[in-house]
């Protein structure tokens, strides 16, 4: 071994040592541990079960409307980040003055723990002292305050949490994506102009597709993490009312926690690390990689 | 002269628009401190008023008359910084070799790093409880700390290995021509360039250990609660006190929010940096 591989692996090795106690053990555990019935409320039982909590997890209707329900909560909350992220970038880079003082306002929610914007939230949101459905009346939208119970109504409660979420991270994407704008060359926009492409024209054909990257990026960061959002709706509901905000993640708790079950709990977070990877995997090969070839 | 006006309303437009937007923005968080400083009476009332009619410290003066509160914000304290210490200690070297010096190991160690960064907590929350409960660590300052580290190590790797990929490798081989060990140029010459970079990389990561929920849920009970824990327990053991809750919310995250506006541009540049690039 040379002296400069020697250099390397010290350098490394810290790291390495960390990343393997706190994450490659654990997440083995994990795997071990979802193939055994293990009670953590009465100790000493541990059994092989084989796939038995698989089974259990995949047939399960608690743990199946959970898994619906992140999908819901993602889906919706990462369409209106991104929508409303990516318009405030574009706006601020049609600003004429570069939009400082904006984007220094725009930075706050950043910053905000997620734990302080779901209180927030159900506070603006919760019966009776909610100011939200007061906003909604002075602005003639619906005539009265209990018009819409947005956290008791166990149609609705799954969107109305992610309002928090949505608050919380239009930030991340407006900054990413105005960072990417600056980025694309103004002669190249300007180009187009001259060749008489409008400004719809010039965003499609020009824009967008040298945004492709950082869209990506965008896309496969928030996605994840709003699959894998815990804190945000149970400091909001708990999962309540009647489990009808109860994602994936919560569901894991649950079984950790209330019931114990750290078998099936390990069965459960073993598909759920399964499927961020596949999801990650997947958006990295059919959004990213077609901008680089 | 067409043209010019067009332009202009235009541009009238689209200020009264960002304007809009970053108010809007910025309006539920104003409310937050709004309320933090009505009477606690006020805090209920119906209907709601979005300013207060009279300004009153008493919700501040019951949290932090509480013994919980202070004692939490001391354990989240201890707990961010030393997870901050832990993280930059071991992230920083690796993050340096696996951008200056390309090899397998390094490359696979990197992608290691990215994948990491996918795990959801609550999947790594469940073994980490036994490993401590294991180890002694449940409910101590030192095992949650180790919990964090966890998520911390491949944040500070991903955004220090950002920062490394700019510095060029003739600045490491012009201090070795100067007899400098290959440790000596690391720590005398690369360590000092670098410190904006490792400044903006020791605030997220105090930020995001900071904020961190999930682990304090599940790894810490009565010795070393953290403050959110702490917040959100307003919600059950004191009925809905949402007075005291409100200004418990801004004592937890109005420091932050200053710092965080106080350095904005080196943040928001180290936050989209790797995204951008990437």
């Amino acid at each position: 071994m040379s002296g400069e591989d020697r250099f390397v692996l010290c350098m490394l090795a810290p790291a390495l040592a960390i990343l393997g106690l706190l994450v490659a053990y654990p997440v083995g555990l994990l795997v071990f541990d979802s193939f055994f019935k293990v009670d953590t409320i009465t100790p000493h039982i541990r059994e092989w079960v084989g796939l038995k909590n698989y089974i259990d997890a995949l047939t399960s209707k608690r743990v199946a409307e959970s898994a619906l329900r992140t999908i819901q909560y993602s889906v919706f909350a990462l369409f209106f980040e991104f929508t409303f992220g990516f318009c405030a970038a574009l706006l601020f880079s049609a600003l004429p003055g570069r939009s400082r003082w904006h984007r220094t306002v725009f930075t706050l929610p950043l910053m905000v723990p997620p734990i302080v914007a779901g209180l927030l939230w159900r506070f603006l949101l919760v019966g009776n002292i909610g100011i939200f459905n007061y906003g909604l009346v002075y602005l003639g939208i619906i005539t009265d305050p209990d018009a819409i119970a947005w956290l008791s109504d166990e149609d609705i409660v799954i969107y109305s949490v992610s309002f928090a979420d949505i608050w919380l991270t239009t930030s991340f994407v407006a900054l990413v994506s105005y960072a990417g704008l600056t980025n694309i060359p103004k002669d190249l926009l300007e180009a187009a102009r001259i060749d008489g492409a409008n400004a719809l024209k010039r965003f499609w054909h020009v824009t967008l597709p040298l945004m492709r990257p950082v869209i990506a990026v965008i896309v496969i960061v928030r996605a994840v993490d709003a699959a894998k959002t815990f804190d945000l709706i149970w400091i909001q509901t708990q999962g309540g009312p009647n489990h009808a905000s109860e994602v994936f993640s919560m569901n894991i708790y649950q079984r950790m926690v209330r019931f114990g079950d750290l078998g099936e709990a390990s069965a459960s977070g073993t598909l759920f690390l399964i499927v961020m990877m596949l999801l990650a995997a997947a958006a990295y090969w059919k959004i990213w990689r077609p901008a680089h070839a | 002269m067409r043209r010019a006006r067009r332009f202009n309303i235009n541009g009238i437009l689209v200020n009264a628009a960002a304007l809009v937007l970053v108010l809007s923005y910025a309006l539920p968080y104003v409310y937050l401190l709004m309320t933090s400083i009505k009477p606690a009476a006020d805090v209920q009332q119906i209907p709601p008023s979005f300013l207060p009619a009279v300004v009153s410290l008493d919700n501040f003066r019951e949290v932090l008359q509480s013994s919980a509160l202070p004692k939490a914000f001391a354990s989240s304290l201890a707990v961010a910084v030393l997870t901050t210490v832990l993280s930059l200690a071991v992230a920083v070297p690796a993050a340096y070799v696996a951008t200056q010096y390309r090899r397998r190991i390094t490359t696979l160690f990197l992608l290691f790093a990215l994948v990491t960064r996918m795990v959801p907590s609550v999947s790594l929350g469940v073994p980490l409880f036994q490993l401590l409960k294991s180890l002694g660590l449940l409910d101590t300052i030192p095992g949650l700390v180790l919990a964090h580290t966890s998520a911390a190590v491949p944040l500070a790797l991903l955004l220090m290995s950002a920062f490394f990929e700019g510095v060029p490798k003739e600045l490491e081989e012009a201090a070795r021509m100067d007899g400098c060990t290959r440790f000596q140029a690391f720590r005398k010459i690369i360590l000092p360039v670098m410190i904006g970079g490792i400044a903006v990389t020791a605030l997220f990561t105090f930020i995001t250990s900071w904020n961190e929920f999930l682990y304090a849920l599940l790894l810490t009970s009565e010795a070393t609660k953290t403050a959110p824990i702490v917040i959100a327990e307003y919600n059950s053991v004191y009925g809905l006190a949402w007075g005291a809750m409100t200004a418990a919310a801004v004592l937890y995250s109005l420091p932050v929010i200053v710092v965080t506006l106080a350095l904005q541009r080196q943040i928001v540049g180290g936050l989209t940096f790797g995204a951008v690039k990437g």
